[in-house]
């Protein structure tokens, strides 16, 4: 049996493993590394459940031989959140109810976060055409398009406001004081799945 | 599910990459995966050793020669799909591209992984056929150039030996000067993640953009999925070359895919209705070729959207 040395770096910690020849990196990173965010739904391409970023590119984790990502650097939706702050698409997943049972939420966010990254303002008929790839079988469509539209006004009036601080700084910083104060209740025992 | 054990090469330069498959009889060539990894994970090919052309660097561009564009093998769907230069000199080809499967896919598939698995269905093979491409195959005794045209034998079946790959293909663009040219990628399918049904690939090349009944100088149709390999019409392309494009030579070119297309029944597409579908989308496709070639407007049912 053909085993190899690896080293690739998930979520910004080095993994060191060994795989066989035929080890996919679903399997390498779910069953050796514990990362469980990519989710194994289809094994052949198809529902876009285990997808993640490998050296800045969405893939399928299914048709990708664990092998081929030695000294490569693999983001998983684990990657995302910094600690109990969600990413402005998870955020928006959650906002919008973009989920139901939540097995292709982790696809689906990986897969906008390259749509966003190539075109950070896509209308409803380009989020639908780059989500191809991702399969929902609760079939909510809709509220997953509302949540990508959500994250890129986001991630848009983010940029946006960045402008606006810089330009008048003083009363923007004073309303938003305020507007955060009865936000802070974080669900943190809420998220047993 | 897994693929069956194999041992696993990984050549960084096309001579290894031959010499290995000169020395394993049996090895299959790995390109981006998405459809050997399907096949090898339902164990329908179990190929003891595979060698990875990924790290093969000289086998991915997109590059400009004096009378033509070559793409390499190893070139993914992605990059095929945002090149400015196929986009100017070669629509077609991006076009055909963007429409295949997920982005996730798009980021690892490639030309060469199309054309040697040759499924009549792929967008590649029957885009390269109406662009009368060339294949460059390499071998660790020899390089030979074949014909598109000479290398689809039959259903998945090549004229590709067990110790060659393809390098690159090399796509003719003088015949097709961008200011007097249309082309067109038209597909139905069901899915994303699958085949396409049929899909016509078309290019029209007029004498005037601007006339006002610009006639069509040079046309060209393939069909892909309608019959067992990427099929060229020629009698279709001649309705319409030398006149200005009219219903009625629409009609005959919808005739003429009609009666060369011989389709296999599928799941779901029996027969007779991909044959009606072929005679449809080569309309349809070579109505928005000949709309894009030309500066007037056009009011064929040609929908350029999908």
């Amino acid at each position: 049996m053909s085993t190899h040395e690896i080293t690739l770096t998930v979520n910004d910690t080095e993994e060191e493993l060994t795989v066989e020849s035929r080890t996919l990196l679903v399997h390498a990173l779910r069953d050796q590394l514990g990362y469980t965010g990519p989710k194994i739904g289809c094994e052949t391409s198809k529902c876009g459940a285990c997808t993640v970023t490998l050296d800045g590119d969405a893939v399928k984790a299914c048709t990708v031989l664990a092998v081929q990502t030695d000294g490569s650097e693999v983001t998983t939706v684990e990657g995302l959140a910094d600690g109990d702050d969600l990413d402005p698409i998870q955020e928006s997943f959650h906002e919008e109810h973009a989920l139901q049972c939540g097995y292709c939420t982790p696809g689906m966010v990986m897969t906008t976060r390259q749509l966003l990254e190539d075109d950070p303002d896509p209308d409803a008929e380009e989020i639908r055409h780059q989500l191809k790839g991702n399969i929902c079988r609760c079939t909510g469509y809709q509220n997953i398009v509302n949540a990508v539209e959500s994250a890129a006004d986001k991630t848009e009036g983010a940029a946006e406001s960045t402008d606006d601080a810089e330009a008048e700084s003083p009363p923007a910083k004073a309303d938003g004081g305020e507007a955060r104060s009865d936000d802070e209740t974080p669900h943190a025992e809420d998220d047993g799945r | 599910m897994k693929p069956a054990p194999f041992e696993y090469h990984r050549p960084t330069t096309v001579a290894e990459a031959t010499d290995l498959l000169a020395e394993h009889g049996d090895a299959e060539l790995l390109a981006g995966n998405q459809s050997l990894g399907i096949v090898m994970a339902n164990r329908l090919a179990t190929p003891d050793h595979l060698i990875d052309l990924n790290t093969v660097d000289d086998l991915a561009f997109v590059e400009e020669r004096e009378e033509s564009v070559a793409i390499g093998a190893m070139t993914r769907h992605r990059t095929i799909e945002r090149s400015d230069l196929l986009t100017e000199k070669l629509p077609m080809l991006p076009e055909a591209a963007e429409q295949i499967a997920g982005p996730s896919v798009r980021n690892r598939g490639t030309l060469g992984g199309s054309i040697g698995e040759a499924d009549p269905a792929g967008n590649y093979p029957a885009a390269l056929v109406a662009l009368d491409a060339t294949l460059e195959i390499v071998s660790a005794d020899e390089e030979r150039e074949v014909p598109v045209s000479d290398y689809f034998i039959a259903y998945m079946f090549t004229d590709l030996a067990e110790d060659e790959l393809i390098a690159a293909a090399d796509i003719p663009t003088d015949p097709f000067p961008p200011e007097r040219t249309g082309m067109a990628f038209l597909e139905l399918k069901p899915a994303a993640q699958t085949w396409p049904t049929v899909s016509a690939a078309t290019a029209v090349r007029v004498d005037d953009p601007d006339a006002d009944e610009p006639v069509v100088e040079e046309a060209r149709l393939a069909l892909a999925n309608a019959a067992d390999v990427p099929l060229r019409v020629e009698d279709a392309e001649a309705a319409v070359e030398g006149e200005s494009l009219s219903e009625d030579a629409l009609e005959a070119v919808a005739e003429a895919a009609t009666a060369a297309a011989d389709p296999e029944d599928e799941m779901h597409a029996d027969s007779e209705f991909k044959v009606e579908v072929a005679g449809e989308y080569a309309r349809r496709s070579l109505a928005a070729s000949y709309d894009r070639a030309t500066n007037i407007e056009t009011d064929f049912d040609a929908p350029t959207d999908h």
